[in-house]
């Protein structure tokens, strides 16, 4: 075994081993406080090895290995293996997970520092299980492990949203990530089985000819549609905004919901031959984009602000892959993952000091919050794509590949999007933090080291991600080039247009009124359309049609059998009489028929 | 005991003498001594249970019979007591000799009325089922069959709920009607044998080198299906299984589930399919079918059910429809995981069927408006529930992915004559949405009885699991992740079996399709001459040719 392969194996087994550990020893993870500093030291071995393995891999940036064993027997050879891939796009992306996994944790230790002890212990084996989870899907080295991986992070995911189990909202709302996800992920699953029908493996690398690979990416990508909230199945992910703050930043921003981009970057020669499906994807994606960041214009929750955005910009993902440009979708996923779960983190760190989500009771907290709104500053300029940060080195890398790929109205709509996000994070910055002191932020102040620490940890790569690249590109064996033309001005010019227009309507202390163009889509948005539909869809299916199938199953299946059983003791009631005990009867019946035999011989 | 009776050729003799001699130490036991009782019968279990692991001893990649035993025992009639078990039966009998000590001991409390009768009925029961799974005899074979419905009856009809005397008698006149039909066909079959052979046979391995003309093959295979059929129970035949269900005590519903519903697809594994391919081939699509309605109805009526029990019913009708399709795929992946997952239902339905017992054994009641918020207060019982139902959904990781997803491939790549030609891809689309379904009734009971506030008083002060109730469920939850993670244990031992199965099925129904003699009753000599050397032939499928070369 070879030194990658043994720290692969430490990053991922050691939050493994101290899940499994707080789940089987209750008195431990009650502890709360050391069981959750037990969790950040399995996460920080994990980001250590994670950090060298990375390193490795910068030297030796044409590395590709490959360690697997047996784990599904078929005639005496494997039909499945399990193991591990190692190579500069999933080293890259195990970084990614575990730096903001530490984050969140070292975050979370703050955060949650008033949940009961016992809750205390059960969030962090959970989140020490999510690190497994996340780097089981990264690593994986074929189709079927990255689902595994893919189905462990949904529970992950369930657990957590609905971690505030008591919470009626909260308990709908997790079951309703599942639901939704689960339903996505059948196309996984399916993809799974045509695959390994066509090619009698697993692999991603496989040829199985356009029309197969068609149906295959289809199918994936209809999974990536749940899994990486892509409209119409984006349903999911503001609801699942009911989970702690760290936990949104995590999974429901960084790197969960990009497991869905991930699957497209690693299953790309798949989708290489699939011209089909990348259209679909460019339209859908490019449709997202536009589509949430509207409607992230209109709350006023901050964190469905940051949820929306999220689907917007894995729309920009989606569509980058769908025209072809690999290096701007897994470029945008990384920097997305600092800069989000930096804004998710900021985020938190409000909410904690003012005890509300709705940026109405918010306002003026640069005056109490300097670091925190430092940050927050960071990541939305990073996000709004300001030349010079992180996010517009990969926004600008998207554009670029929409146009050389002659999609030009998917192009319109991304620099439209491109507009609103810095719109809407405009929105959020100059009414939260800008302004006036609000009432609830009077007593507002940051909270301990353990949250800023990772709030200082995030801003760095939201800020400089960007001029390193060209040397993601080399280890990933893409190709990148960064072009400063009149088309990457357009998207920055309006970018900065987007600022202006938020600091024209908000800049100087109005309330978070929304804007009138904006009130039909607000109203759209507030009554949950899609929502009512899915809703529609469930009551029909589930209490309507399922009642149904509850009543036939009582009243006609069972009544039938019922019937027969009835007519059956009836027709013995019946026949009964026939055995009266009387001999003379008996005898009758043996002479008649006697009697009317050989009549019937006799007549033949 | 004696080593050298483990090793001995009488391994099954001994494995069914140990419950025999269970109940007959039971039988003599004082009825007022319940803890000796109860201490006894499950001492036996434990000791069958022990003693089944001296089975893994044989290899068995040859795909054939081990252990085989076999004395006349009828002799005019060609009756024999006739033993063997293969890769196939292996994981079964382990099944059961687990199932039941468990099922027992998850019942040592609630059940105070009558313990010895209770303990009896259980070794009875655990004799006829291991005997059912272990017989090569079809006459013996109907025997234990037969022999498994009066303790049943008994454990519904006296240690069941309200309406438990409807429940049982619905259950025994059911399972009853659908065996009488096989009784028939079985004596119809010996009877046409006779007439070729020139002597009497109830013996499965010279039965089935029997010719049988197509359109008998179809009336006598299905007879046999529909006891078999009732068994599983397939819809639209299912539906006395959510009464037998609610009605039997914890320990009833267990056995029911985990074992008895699996002798219904072993019989049509180990019978009706090798005796009679072309009627099989030519019904096994529209049985499949019927599976995959089972499927969706079945997720769909556990969906609406009040009582939690209930629903852990209809989700066996769901699971069991897997299970049929995978079957009658007839290609290696889905009759693999068809076999697979009858061990993973045995042993999530059965953890299910304990943990509902659980909750019914304090409040008395399983409806779900009458619980909520019960992690709060019972977190042990959560997780453990939470896991059985993860692995009911199917979640990689867990038992119940393993064979839902090769019974997937399994019915994809079924698109050759033998299993469902067209129709393989399209039954595959329809079985992935059940996937769906169960995650949504799955986890609208967990959303129900565990998430939410506390609703009712009684609930804030339940006891979590007791130290009996977590032995019970460890040994479940042990092997949910084991299969769920390292299935190649399980199916290292049973896929020689299977493929030779599958391939032996396949090249007898290519060799009787083109045969015209099938318009007539026969016995291939080449057969019979293999069938008078070899009394116990693996179930090579060169002898199968053969057969079929002779006759042509």
């Amino acid at each position: 075994m070879s030194l990658p392969i043994e720290l692969a194996l430490v990053a991922l087994f050691t939050p493994a081993a101290m899940a499994v550990i707080l789940a089987l020893v209750p008195p431990l993870r009650r502890t709360g406080r050391p069981a959750a500093w037990l969790s950040v030291l399995a996460a920080s071995i994990s980001l250590g090895a994670s950090v060298w393995l990375f390193a490795d891999q910068l030297g030796h940036p044409s590395r590709d290995l490959l360690e697997s064993v047996r784990w599904l027997p078929h005639a005496g050879a494997a039909m499945a293996n399990v193991g591990l891939r190692i190579d500069g796009i999933s080293a890259g992306m195990t970084l990614v997970v575990t730096l903001v996994a530490f984050c969140v944790q070292v975050f979370s230790l703050d955060y949650m520092r008033s949940e009961p002890a016992a809750d205390l212990g059960r969030y962090f084996t959970y989140h020490s299980f999510f690190i497994f989870s996340m780097l089981l899907l990264v690593l994986a080295p074929n189709l079927l492990q990255l689902f595994f991986g893919w189905e462990l992070v949904g529970l992950t995911s369930y657990l957590l949203i609905g971690f505030y189990f008591k919470k009626p909202s909260a308990a709908k709302a997790a079951v309703k990530a599942f639901w939704v996800t689960k339903l996505a992920d059948t196309g996984l699953l399916l993809a799974l089985v045509v695959l390994y029908t066509h090619t009698g493996g697993f692999e991603w690398t496989s040829h199985p000819g356009a029309e197969v690979a068609t149906i295959i990416t289809l199918l994936l990508f209809v999974a990536v549609m749940g899994k990486s909230a892509q409209f119409p199945l984006h349903v999911w992910l503001p609801d699942a905004m009911e989970g702690p703050t760290p936990v949104s930043a995590l999974l429901h921003a960084a790197t969960m919901v990009a497991a869905g981009v991930y699957l497209i970057v690693r299953t790309n020669p798949l989708f290489a031959q699939a011209e089909f499906t990348r259209e679909v994807m460019v339209w859908i994606g490019s449709f997202t984009a536009v589509f949430a960041a509207v409607i992230a214009c209109v709350q006023t929750d901050i964190k469905k602000v940051l949820a929306y955005s999220t689907c917007s910009q894995l729309g920009y993902m989606v569509a980058a892959l769908g025209a072809g440009s690999v290096m701007g979708g897994y470029f945008h996923l990384t920097t997305h993952a600092f800069f989000k779960a930096l804004l998710f983190l900021a985020a938190g760190s409000v909410i904690h000091a003012v005890h509300s989500n709705e940026m109405s009771d918010m306002g003026g907290l640069w005056k109490r919050m300097k670091l925190t709104t430092i940050v927050f500053v960071i990541g939305s300029v990073s996000l709004a794509g300001i030349p010079g940060l992180a996010g517009f080195f990969s926004k600008d890398l998207i554009l670029e590949g929409m146009l050389e790929s002659g999609h030009t109205v998917p192009w319109l709509m991304l620099l439209g999007a491109a507009f609103l996000t810095a719109f809407y994070m405009g929105r959020v910055l100059f009414t939260a933090f800008f302004g006036e002191l609000s009432e609830k932020a009077k007593h507002a102040h940051e909270g301990g080291w353990e949250m800023q620490l990772p709030l200082v940890l995030l801003a760095i790569p939201a800020l400089g991600a960007g001029y390193f690249a060209s040397r993601f590109a080399g280890m990933w064996h893409l190709e990148y080039e960064l072009h400063l033309n009149l088309e990457a001005g357009a998207a920055s010019g309006l970018a900065i247009l987007g600022f202006a227009v938020a600091y024209v309507m908000y800049g100087r202390g109005a309330p978070v009124a929304t804007p009138a163009i904006l009130r039909p889509i607000a109203k759209l948005a507030a009554s949950g359309v899609l929502d009512r539909f899915y809703e529609g869809l469930y009551r029909v299916l589930g209490l309507k049609l399922a009642g149904a199938v509850g009543f036939f199953d009582r009243y006609v299946v069972d009544g039938l059998m019922n019937l027969s059983g009835y007519l059956a003791l009836t027709a013995g009631q019946k026949l009964r009489r026939l055995q009266s005990g009387n001999v003379r009867d008996y005898v009758f019946v043996v002479a008649f028929a006697i009697f009317a035999l050989s009549a019937f011989g006799i007549l033949r | 005991m004696n080593p050298s009776l483990l090793q001995s050729d009488h391994l099954l003799s001994l494995l069914l003498a140990v419950p025999a001699l269970g109940a007959f130490v039971v039988l003599f036991m004082p009825r007022q001594w319940t803890r000796a009782l109860r201490l006894t019968s499950v001492g036996f279990m434990l000791a069958e249970f022990g003693l089944s692991f001296s089975l893994l001893s044989a290899d068995y990649s040859d795909g054939g019979y081990h252990f085989v035993e076999k004395v006349s025992w009828i002799e005019t009639w060609g009756i024999s007591y006739h033993l063997g078990v293969d890769g196939i039966s292996l994981w079964l009998v382990f099944l059961t000799t687990l199932l039941t000590p468990i099922a027992l001991f998850v019942s040592w409390t609630s059940i105070k009325t009558k313990v010895k009768e209770y303990a009896l009925a259980f070794l009875m029961l655990e004799l006829a089922m291991l005997g059912a799974f272990v017989s090569l005899d079809l006459f013996l074979f109907y025997v234990f069959w037969e022999l498994m419905l009066v303790p049943m009856y008994f454990i519904i009809g006296v240690w069941g709920g309200a309406q438990r005397v409807y429940a049982a008698v619905k259950f025994f006149i059911y399972t009853m009607v659908g065996s009488l039909l096989m009784l028939v066909a079985i004596l119809y079959l010996v009877g046409a044998y006779h007439q070729v052979a020139g002597h009497y046979s109830f013996d499965l391995l010279e039965l089935r080198h029997l010719i049988i003309p197509r359109g008998t093959q179809i009336w006598l295979f299905l007879a046999f299906i529909l006891a078999f059929a009732i068994k599983v129970p397939m819809f639209p035949f299912h539906t006395w299984l959510p009464d037998a269900h609610t009605q039997a005590p914890t320990g009833g519903s267990v056995i029911l589930a985990a074992v008895m519903l699996k002798l219904g697809i072993y019989g049509f594994l180990r019978f009706a399919m090798p005796l009679f391919p072309l009627a099989s081939q030519l019904i096994g699509p529209t049985i499949a079918l019927f599976g995959i309605i089972g499927i969706i109805y079945g997720a769909w009526a556990a969906w609406v059910q009040k009582d939690a029990k209930k629903l852990v019913a209809y989700s066996s009708v769901s699971h069991m429809g897997f299970i049929a399709l995978g079957l009658f795929a007839m290609t290696e992946h889905g009759v693999n995981g068809a076999l697979l997952q009858m061990l993973n239902h045995g042993v999530s339905t059965g953890a299910l069927f304990i943990l509902v017992g659980v909750i019914y054994e304090r409040r008395h009641t399983r409806l779900f408006s009458e619980f909520g918020g019960l992690a709060k207060v019972m977190p042990w019982y959560a997780l453990f529930f939470v896991i059985v139902a993860l692995s009911s959904i199917g979640l990689p990781g867990t038992n119940g992915f393993v064979g839902e997803f090769m019974i997937l491939v399994g019915t994809f790549t079924s698109n050759a004559e033998v299993g469902f030609g067209p129709w393989g891809r399209v039954f595959t689309l329809f079985a992935a949405t059940g996937v769906i379904f169960a995650a949504v009734y799955m986890l609208h009971a967990v959303l129900k009885i565990f998430w939410g506030p506390i609703t009712h008083k009684a609930n804030e002060a339940l006891a979590d699991l007791s130290f009996r109730e977590v032995a019970a469920l460890l040994p479940l939850m042990g092997l949910i992740f084991w299969i769920g993670l390292y299935p190649a244990t399980f199916l290292d031992r049973s896929e020689d079996a299977v493929n030779h199965f599958v391939q032996d099925f396949t090249a007898k129904y290519d060799a009787s399709k083109l045969d015209d003699s099938l318009r007539l009753w026969g016995v291939p000599p080449a057969a019979a001459e293999a069938v008078a050397d070899n009394p116990a032939p693996g179930d090579a499928p060169s002898v199968v040719a053969d057969a079929a070369g002779g006759a042509r």
